[in-house]
């Protein structure tokens, strides 16, 4: 599936040890030209995949990622849109207060960040148990 | 720039030291990880080694600039509870980053974003061209307001001339860069995070501990709320606006992506970005605290459009003598480590960028690129004078989320993108986008709905540049790129991982 060709490491070595008598050899570090991976490595091979029940797994799970992903993003922008719609069109709201605070400022100050946090550990194990549902298929 | 404080001696010291021993400390972590940095791989993506807390650290250090360091609280003063979206966006936009982004760009094996568009689209040397030009002009629009923040925050503390600050900011990042490229940028920022964070909950206590009795024991307790209420807040439109940009934004900021490559696996990348999460909302508590401690204390600020200095000010006006300008330095501290971090951060991506694309990727390149990437930043920070931070900042998520961002979610998602289709988005998002951001400065701030639209361009720039990214596309159906099978199996079929 990955190009074997593409290591993360493209060093050029011209070692000069073998001019170097002995222990003189360990002591003389290495040369290594440095260089960024060049354009071949950021080629995906063009052949067709191999088995079409591959393919149609592999495009089940992107199916599902992308559900769940966009499942959360909107679950969270309706959210804070509606926040927003909110303030603006039922400002009563506002006298509602918690230690001389209003209200609102809880809930954006402080509210909102648990709700994030807590969305990004349930996407994050439902991302983890798609991707291990698509190995134990794309295996058996 | 006024001089807030009439900064004394003491003052001026404490500060110039605290100031001093964040940029030595920053450069021997710098030194110290040049040792281990060997390979160009190490050189710019610290060898996808680095454990998820420390990655998650580094992001958090690289993330949290001079906007959310001085500019959260600084908008809070100048508008009210519609300041508090900037810290929501900021935190919500890491979750979208999680849901569409960590885990396939990271199997992607790009470096940067041009290297993604070329995964995606072999045959187009005019995209890669494309998205450097749009690396370039992201990453210098967001070192500008770095550069601002550090002239701000030295000429308040210090009194001193306000080009000092980014000619500072400039050779130190020069330094770390050039000396040990990511590897020693991942060591340094994950410690400026840690930083940051302390630098603001010290200060943020003491105030506390003093503002809180003398609140609840007077009349000004009542006083508090009305307060909070008085402030102008932006109109739905707006803040609506802003959420987007700041959400889809960060999707596609240069610097931040560059992170993910140094996580070992999808799956690591995954548990970093929600660990940054949890830094993220436990660091935007502090501005927040301290936006409306200077609505209570500062809040003559809001008047002179210098709220940015908030966070600076503060100290001296709730104690006095030494503790004043003990904090005031401490904040300093902590505000260099912010601007140093994030510059650092879109330096190496910056340079990252031209050197691909003109040095043929060297590491003799790649300095040439670091010194070009910082010099032109501090030219022009100098020349012009500093908007509202958050709100500069803000700009810049609304272009990269016409641009950068539809290219990455449909490159990511949906394989029958066409390069033609995304080199049509991008050039649309970018010229809309941008000539509204240009058009809208340079306009009065009144109430007209078309003003809104033009200085808050993300609600209609972005699904812009979406639907003509997916027009095209259908339209050049012929020309999907013949691998596009293969590299969306790249992208979401799970890496082997020990865990599993």
């Amino acid at each position: 599936m990955q190009n074997p060709a593409a290591g993360d490491k493209r060093q050029n070595t011209n070692s000069p040890d073998e001019a170097l008598p002995g222990r003189f050899a360990q002591q003389r570090p290495q040369r290594v030209l440095v260089q960024a991976p060049q354009d071949a490595s950021l080629t995906v091979t063009r052949q067709p995949p191999e088995h079409t029940a591959e393919e149609f797994y592999v495009r089940q799970l992107i199916r599902s990622q992308l559900r769940l992903g966009c499942s959360v993003a909107a679950g969270l922008l309706a959210l804070l849109v509606g926040i927003c719609s909110l303030l603006v069109f039922w400002p009563v709201v506002s006298n509602i207060h918690l230690f001389h605070i209003p209200l609102p400022w809880w809930v954006l100050g402080v509210g909102m960040y648990p709700l994030i946090i807590v969305a990004g550990i349930l996407y994050n194990r439902a991302a983890a148990r798609n991707e291990r549902r698509y190995r134990s298929i794309s295996r058996g | 720039m006024s001089a807030g404080i009439g900064a004394s001696a003491v003052a001026s010291l404490l500060s110039v030291s605290a100031l001093i021993v964040v940029c030595l400390t920053t450069m021997l972590i710098a030194f110290y990880g040049l040792r281990i940095s060997r390979t160009t791989s190490d050189f710019y993506v610290a060898s996808r080694t680095v454990p998820p807390w420390w990655n998650a650290s580094a992001i958090g250090g690289e993330y949290l600039s001079a906007a959310s360091f001085l500019g959260v609280a600084g908008l809070i003063v100048l508008s009210g509870q519609s300041g508090l979206w900037f810290p929501i966006g900021y935190t919500a936009g890491y979750l979208m980053l999680l849901l569409f982004v960590a885990a396939p760009l990271r199997r992607s094996r790009a470096y940067t974003i041009p290297d993604f568009a070329q995964i995606r689209f072999d045959n187009s040397p005019m995209l890669r061209k494309l998205t450097t030009y749009l690396v370039v002009v992201i990453c210098w629009l967001y070192i500008v307001p770095q550069m601002h923040g550090a002239a701000l925050t030295l000429s308040i503390a210090t009194g001193l001339p306000s080009w000092v600050g980014p000619v500072v900011v400039a050779v130190v990042v020069c330094v770390t860069v050039l000396s040990g490229g990511m590897r020693s940028v991942t060591f340094v920022q994950a410690f400026q995070y840690w930083f940051k964070l302390a630098a603001l909950v010290i200060p943020t206590i003491f105030l506390l501990s003093r503002a809180v009795p003398e609140h609840a024991a007077s009349e000004r307790a009542q006083s508090l709320y009305v307060q909070l209420e008085s402030v102008n807040t932006m109109n739905m439109y707006e803040t609506i606006s802003i959420i987007l940009a700041l959400l889809f934004g960060t999707l596609g900021l240069p610097h931040v992506l560059v992170r993910f490559y140094t996580n070992p696996t999808g799956q690591s990348a995954r548990t970093t970005t929600v660990i940054v999460l949890c830094l993220l909302s436990a660091f935007y508590l502090l501005p927040t605290t301290l936006g409306v401690l200077g609505i209570l204390y500062t809040p003559e600020l809001g008047a002179t459009n210098e709220t940015d200095a908030t966070i600076l000010l503060l100290p001296s006006r709730l104690f006095d003598g030494f503790l004043a300008d003990a904090l005031t330095a401490v904040v300093v501290g902590g505000a260099f480590a912010a601007f140093l971090s994030t510059t650092s951060g879109l330096v190496v991506s910056l340079s990252g960028a031209i050197s691909q694309e003109f040095f043929k990727g060297t590491v003799r390149g790649f300095r040439i690129s670091t010194v070009l990437a910082t010099a032109l930043p501090v030219l022009i920070a100098v020349l012009t004078s500093s908007l509202a931070l958050a709100g500069a900042i803000g700009n810049v998520f609304a272009f990269t989320a016409s641009t950068i961002c539809p290219l990455l979610l449909l490159g990511i998602w949906w394989r029958s993108l066409t390069a033609k289709g995304a080199i049509a988005g991008l050039l649309v998002g970018a010229i809309t986008c941008g000539t509204s951001l240009i058009i809208g400065i340079f306009l009065p701030a009144t109430d007209q709905w078309w003003i809104h639209l033009l200085r808050q361009p993300a609600a209609w720039s972005v699904p812009l540049a979406f639907v003509v990214m997916i027009v095209v596309s259908r339209g050049t159906q012929h020309a999907v790129p013949e691998n596009a099978d293969r590299v969306m199996t790249l992208l979401h079929v799970p890496d082997h991982d020990p865990k599993f």
